[in-house]
């Protein structure tokens, strides 16, 4: 993992400016964007939320070098949150929903983290996603919460306010419902924002590389004096608490909560995948995962009727052909196409060696065969 | 002074260790050295010292300086291994322990900023501190590691992968540092390097040194006291020399009939 992060540092500052700048951009430009093309504005939107959360579950992952298969239940436990504040309490400010749901999805964190803190790989995941199958089993079971059919956000007919911004679009001209979406995105992006430079603070503190001294040998960084259990336990709260940010602001954004979408452990294991998808060696990979992965199931339910199969597929393609993920592989793609720019000769010989392990996996399937029917090669 | 009074460990029907009592660091900086066949409990007699192991029975126990010329006792018996660290007792490994995707000075950083109590801190950078910075510089000094300073942990030859382990373990400031064989699997020629350097910086600070080792030439040249280990009890323990003069030790360690 520190090979991506060195090979993301050599990278010069310019061209890194250029990108944060660039990323910024796009982000910004989402809603304009949706309007000229077919792109789905809210897709993308619930991508960013999905992507935040795995940033939060990357903190455990690329640092402690811990896999939660769970990391669901804070999602789910910040969009619960916040539909219990409006359902039962008819809270109708959105930053009261929001802060109701980091408050419940940080309580569940510490408890879960006390009592995984201290186990280690296979455990660890297992112990992750027992949490998250008693939370959902319990939240289905129970009328408070509304079993399956779930809680609704709003109260009476009404959405959540946000600091009325959303009234001033409106009092401008827009209409109520593109009014809040707007807001609400770019309250997402001034999030993530704020959540991405937090975690880059975070990593690159003392407090980071202790982390990736537990990760990297637990028994030696106890050994140097480090309280490994408790600075597991934190690591898992903050990234409890990044799920619990998303999960609040997925709430704002369905106005409606049900456990599947939001508790299920097949989303914990979603989550871990857009890490591996987007970077797990990079800051921002996450978001980039999880934005394609949410885009890419939410486009197949109309063309594919076993879409989660898509999942599978483009986890081996990853897993196989880009396993330092989309992000971290940009740098060494990069570096390929300049070494092959300056020397046009490469590209001879990458066509020489694509066809010639085309020819001997031919080879090799006319063996099989003649094999299979003639018994005999 | 580092005391185990009277520690038992039994593993089903092995007494691993057999009654142990044992003193270190009774002159400042002393190197003592633990010799003894396979299975004597050597390794064992250090994970109960350093807390990997809890004892059946007995106590470890630490004489600290109170400030005013006195000293007083504490006991370290039941102290998780993070929290002994803190009490001055630092070890390594027979097998080197370090953070195999840092460079070599980020795992020497890492372990001071530990020392330092600074691993909570989320404000400032990891490299930010001036104080930490130049330890570490002393350190790579210290255990001529400058030129592979900037090098990947996992990437370094086995030489200085060991002086990195002590290295490591020299920047948490130990009063009483536990070597499990640190010339285990280093090449013949380099053994001397590694465990001269040691010796300097144990030297140097005036750390006691608790030394397991194999290579009698080692322990005969830099021992200043010497215990040996049979059987999980304490077998000899005095002067090096004992190596030469004591028949029945002679047997018990090389296997030589006189």
């Amino acid at each position: 993992m520190s090979r991506a992060r060195l090979s993301a540092e050599n990278l010069p500052t310019s061209v890194r400016v250029v990108l944060v700048v660039l990323g910024l951009g796009v982000l910004l430009a989402v809603p304009d964007l949706a309007r000229v093309t077919p792109l789905s504005f809210a897709t993308i939107h619930k991508g960013l939320l999905f992507g935040l959360a795995a940033v939060g579950l990357n903190l455990l992952l690329r640092h402690t070098e811990l896999v939660s298969f769970g990391h669901v239940a804070f999602f789910g436990t910040g969009a619960y949150g916040a539909a219990v504040l409006a359902t039962y309490y008819e809270v109708s400010s959105g930053l009261v929903l929001l802060a109701g749901a980091v408050l419940a999805a940080t309580a569940v964190a510490l408890v879960v983290g006390y009592l995984v803190a201290g186990h280690l790989d296979i455990y660890f995941a297992l112990l992750t996603l027992a949490f998250n199958q008693v939370l959902f089993a319990f939240v289905v079971q129970s009328s408070f919460f509304n079993s399956t059919d779930g809680l609704s956000v709003r109260v009476g007919v009404d959405r959540p306010s946000l600091l009325g911004l959303d009234q001033l679009l409106v009092s401008a001209g827009l209409d109520p419902v593109q009014a809040y979406n707007y807001v609400l995105y770019y309250l997402t992006v001034a999030i993530l924002v704020v959540v991405v430079l937090v975690t880059w603070k975070l990593v690159n503190s003392p407090f980071g590389r202790a982390l990736d001294a537990i990760g990297q040998d637990r028994t030696r960084a106890r050994f140097i004096g480090i309280p490994v259990e408790r600075y597991v336990w934190i690591a898992f709260t903050i990234s409890g608490i990044y799920g619990g940010i998303a999960g609040g602001l997925f709430a704002l954004l369905q106005l409606h909560v049900r456990p599947e979408p939001v508790l299920f452990a097949f989303v914990s294991g979603e989550i871990l995948f857009m890490a591996i998808l987007g970077g797990v060696g990079t800051l921002v990979g996450p978001i980039v995962g999880g934005v394609i992965l949410v885009y890419l199931l939410d486009l197949a339910r109309f063309y594919v009727t076993y879409y989660h199969a898509l999942t599978g597929i483009v986890l081996l393609a990853v897993v196989y052909f880009l396993p330092e993920g989309i992000l971290g592989s940009l740098p060494a793609l990069g570096a390929a196409i300049e070494r092959r720019r300056r020397d046009p000769g490469l590209v001879r010989n990458d066509v020489e060696t694509v066809v010639t392990s085309v020819r001997r996996s031919v080879r090799r399937a006319v063996t099989t065969v003649r094999i299979l029917v003639f018994g005999v090669n | 002074m580092l005391e185990a009074r009277n520690l038992r460990k039994t593993f089903g029907e092995l007494r691993a260790t057999d009654d142990v009592s044992l003193q270190f660091g009774t002159t400042d900086g002393e190197m003592v050295f633990i010799v003894g066949p396979n299975g004597a409990g050597k390794t064992t007699l250090v994970n109960l010292l350093t807390g990997l192991l809890t004892p059946d029975q007995g106590s470890v126990v630490v004489h600290q300086d109170d400030g005013d010329g006195s000293t007083v006792e504490r006991e370290i018996t039941g102290l998780a291994p993070e929290k002994r660290v803190d009490a001055g007792l630092v070890r390594s490994f027979q097998i080197v322990h370090v953070f195999e995707e840092m460079t070599v000075r980020e795992n020497l950083r890492v372990a001071v900023l530990s020392e330092r109590g600074e691993t909570l801190n989320v404000l400032s950078f990891d490299d930010g501190h001036d104080g930490v910075e130049r330890t570490v510089d002393d350190l790579l000094a210290q255990f001529r590691l400058e030129d592979v300073a900037d090098e990947v942990a996992d990437t370094l030859p086995h030489g200085d992968r060991k002086l990195l382990d002590v290295a490591m373990s020299f920047g948490l400031e130990p009063t009483y540092l536990l070597l499990d064989e640190p010339t285990a699997g280093v090449a013949t020629r380099e053994k001397e390097y590694v465990i001269e350097t040691i010796a300097e910086a144990s030297d140097a600070d005036d750390v006691t040194t608790v030394t397991i080792e194999h290579d009698m030439d080692i322990v005969k040249s830099y021992a200043d006291r010497l215990v040996v280990l049979h059987e999980g009890r304490v077998f000899r323990e005095g002067d090096p020399s004992l190596l030469e003069t004591d028949g029945e030790l002679r047997r018990v360690l090389l296997g030589v009939d006189e």
